[in-house]
């Protein structure tokens, strides 16, 4: 039987990680002779390392004292050192062996970067480039090999009248706040879904709940991001079944940053943080100011663009909103086509409805080149945005300052951009207001 | 359910309102941009003014650049003509790009214009960053002017006005607004470029109009320009003539600033010390000058900087005209109720006392 100062010891590290984590497995083997408790997370151990290595010895060698020589003499069972960097270990991957008086720590590290696969969506030059696969499992042990703290608390939820799908929760007590994880368990709690195959269907189900023209939740694919966030307090949901994790509560910025801000220099960073601003401001407002400048207040350009933008709209039969909507809805068409387009064709539709189409299109005097020079500008600026949901929001807004444009001129644009900025203003994820960096949360 | 058909009813009504164009909106290729504005005096009829408008023709062929066309009325008001011009093309006129413009000096010189000059003011459209220049011998022709090197209609004549293009002391540039300026305030006299038809398809502007607040009186030499010029601190690009003896040399001055004083001594009869200082390096010689004569020359410069610019400063006096704004500095000064009519008496009586200080930094030549 274990003496008093192994039980203290066991008592201690369960109460370290005693955070509620639905991965962690403690368990007594038993057989006739012998006695043995293991403690290990199973997201980031092998299993079935430990079914060879461990169990199955455990149930062939009979005698106490030959099993004890087995785990004295293997070359991965290593003897106990202290407290502290048993729990280091068990966030590694480790298992935790309690046999007699003994204490043994064996590395069944599970080697997570085989399964996953790379990065698909948000790719980045540097940095780390796997992202989440499809199995819960395996992302929860991809998150917590970035992220081995003892604080980090997986719960675990199942969502869907039919599908059950199993959802994980994840945050770290320290920093994450306690009414956000309220909130959020409650809202998990009250989404009516029959199948839940993804987390962005929780997107769409919270935006129903307040008609948010703005994703409030970040989806992503990169477990580094994932980790990151956690560290800032934020909350993680993964899916069984999807690559794609959901942090909330995210805002602005969040959408805003590429995981590459941080891998790159200070000043690079900066750089390409500003340019994305930049870029998402030009892809809402250029096409109502494009409207706008030319129909109502041509003053604003210099003679020269005044004169070419008026030469090259002289073959065209329709009014410039016309035209801009013309042009957008083409570039939506074919945006939308090349997501739908298998890989292999992909490149064909781009070649055929950027370059053809486009150079046609002015050729038959249908659009003015300078028209097919913003269109272009917009969908580029458009994909600087790192988060595809949030992008695609610019890609509807664009649409409420081309309408003000044209019916209200420069007056309209510069209207449409202060009601988006108040809108933003006003919104919240989950209490964190979405313009955070510029607002700060309201004290109650 | 009540609520959801006062949404379609809002979205109908406004996806509505798209088809319909407001009064406001005029797509860019259903303007005329007017670039330049010419007043003539009329010449086939009794009417005062024939009133021209250069308009560019836009197309979208990039191998043929951008065409003009002129259009003339007879009319006794600027808007008199604008809406007979408006009769004759088929777009809308724009102003907003109208950056010149040109009052021939018959116009110029006989009173009666404010008229016209307030409706370009007036009008909203028009940028208060317009040129205003007087034009020799007709504005018509200015218009007519497209040098081989100009791509856009008029820009040689922007370019040369904006000094973004070629930098020089003799064109002195004024705003519209400067102009309204110098037309309201109470010691500050109109002044005005003068651009002169030269050769077939040039234009020269070297001269400069000054006037009172109703007519242009005195038309400045080449060389009283650049001193005006100078004394209005715009310009510090230039070349200064000297004579010694027999020598000739020029400085191509690098910077040339002035600043000036009103005195006014009790008793005494009130001077104003105009200050000038002139840097910069000789350009051309009819001798050879070495660096240790430097000295001799720059008093020389000196002396005849100081002559010219006293010539011109009395030649202003003595038209009764104030282009370089004393009288506006005496009221500036002089907090007094009469400040203006004590300034009317004292500026046909005032000395100018000029100190030049030339500064010739090298010959330009390794020794």
């Amino acid at each position: 039987m274990p003496t008093m100062k192994v039980e203290s010891i066991k008592k201690n590290i369960l109460n370290k990680i005693g955070q509620p984590s639905s991965d962690l497995v403690a368990r007594e083997v038993h057989t006739k002779e012998k006695y043995m408790e293991i403690l290990y997370i199973n997201t980031i151990s092998d299993e079935s390392i430990i079914h060879d290595k461990l169990l199955t010895p455990f149930f062939e060698i009979e005698d106490q004292q030959d099993f004890l020589t087995f785990l004295q003499s293997h070359p991965k069972i290593l003897p106990f050192k202290d407290e502290q960097k048993a729990i280091e270990d068990l966030l590694k991957g480790v298992v935790i062996i309690f046999y007699q008086n003994f204490i043994f720590t064996f590395d069944s590290k599970a080697n997570l970067a085989k399964v996953t696969s790379g990065t698909v969506v948000e790719t980045t030059v540097q940095g780390p480039q796997s992202g989440f696969t499809e199995s819960l499992h395996t992302n929860v042990g991809l998150v917590r090999e970035r992220y081995p703290v003892p604080e980090l608390t997986i719960e675990s939820l199942s969502i869907g009248s039919i599908s059950k799908t199993d959802v994980m929760l994840l945050y770290d007590s320290r920093f994450a706040d306690p009414d956000t994880v309220k909130k959020m368990i409650d809202f998990l709690k009250t989404v009516h879904i029959q199948m839940f195959q993804s987390g962005e269907q929780l997107l769409d189900s919270i935006t129903k709940h307040n008609r948010s023209f703005f994703p409030t939740m970040l989806v992503t694919e990169r477990p580094d991001r994932s980790a990151v966030n956690l560290s800032t307090g934020k909350l993680i949901i993964l899916v069984n079944g999807s690559p794609f994790a959901v942090i909330a509560p995210s805002v602005m910025k969040d959408f805003m940053s590429s995981m590459e801000d941080i891998y790159q220099t200070y000043w690079v960073g900066r750089f390409l943080q500003l340019l994305r601003f930049v870029g998402f401001n030009i892809s809402v407002v250029l096409p109502g100011m494009y409207v706008a400048l030319t129909a109502y207040n041509p003053e604003v350009f210099r003679v020269q663009l005044a004169l070419s933008i008026a030469g090259s709209r002289t073959a065209v039969p329709y009014p410039a909103f016309v035209e801009v909507l013309l042009m957008l809805f083409m570039m939506e068409l074919l945006t939308e086509a090349s997501i739908r387009l298998p890989k292999a064709i992909g490149p064909t539709a781009t070649t055929v409805g950027g370059l053809i189409l486009g150079q046609a299109a002015t050729e038959a005097g249908l659009v003015s080149n300078i028209m097919v020079i913003i269109v272009s500008f917009v969908a580029i600026t458009n994909f600087v945005v790192p988060i595809n949901t949030f992008s695609f929001t610019i890609r509807v807004l664009k649409y409420l300052i081309w309408a003000l444009g044209t019916i209200f001129g420069l007056v309209g644009v510069v209207l449409g951009f202060l009601m988006i900025n108040a809108y933003m203003v006003k919104l919240d994820s989950f209490g964190v207001p979405y313009l955070t960096l510029l607002q700060s949360k309201p004290k109650n | 359910m009540i609520f959801s058909r006062k949404r379609h009813w809002f979205i109908l009504i406004l996806s509505a309102s798209l088809i319909l164009n407001g009064c406001g909106y005029k797509d860019i290729d259903k303007r005329f941009f007017v670039l330049a504005i010419g007043i003539d005096p009329a010449k086939h009829s009794t009417k005062r003014y024939l009133v021209s408008l250069k308009m560019a023709i836009t197309r979208a062929s990039r191998e043929k650049p951008t065409d003009t066309i002129i259009v003339s009325a007879e009319a006794d008001s600027m808007g008199e003509a604008v809406r007979t011009i408006k009769t004759k093309v088929e777009r809308e006129l724009d102003f907003s790009h109208a950056k010149v413009i040109i009052l021939v000096d018959k116009v110029a010189k006989s009173g009666g214009n404010s008229g016209i000059i307030y409706w370009f003011t007036r009008r909203r459209d028009i940028q208060e960053v317009a040129w205003v220049a007087i034009g020799k011998p007709s504005a018509v022709r200015i218009l007519h002017i497209m040098p081989k090197s100009e791509r856009l209609p008029t820009n040689s004549l922007l370019l040369a006005l904006g000094e973004d293009g070629s930098e020089t002391p003799y064109i002195i540039p004024v705003y519209l607004f400067e102009l309204k300026k110098r037309l309201i305030e109470r010691g500050l006299d109109p002044l005005l470029p003068i651009i002169e038809v030269e050769g077939k398809n040039l234009f020269q502007i070297n001269s400069a109009g000054v006037g009172n607040k109703s007519k242009i009186k005195l038309i400045l030499s080449q060389e009283e320009t650049k001193m005006v010029n100078y004394m209005l601190n715009m310009e510090s690009k230039s070349a200064q003539w000297v004579e010694r003896g027999k020598v000739k040399y020029i400085i191509d001055t690098q910077k040339v600033k002035t600043d000036y004083k009103i005195i006014t001594p009790k008793g005494k009869k009130p001077y104003i010390l105009m200050k000038v200082s002139l840097k910069g390096r000789l350009e051309e010689t009819s001798r050879r000058i070495t660096n240790g004569e430097l000295s001799k020359y720059e008093e020389t410069a000196e002396k005849q900087l100081s002559n010219e610019m006293k010539a011109v400063l009395i030649k202003l006096q003595k038209a009764n005209l104030d282009p370089l704004g004393f009288g506006l500095r005496y009221r500036a000064r002089h907090l007094n109720k009469d400040d203006w009519e004590k300034w009317k008496k004292i500026y046909p009586t005032l000395d100018f006392k000029v100190k030049a200080k030339v500064q010739i930094s090298d010959t330009g030549l390794i020794e």
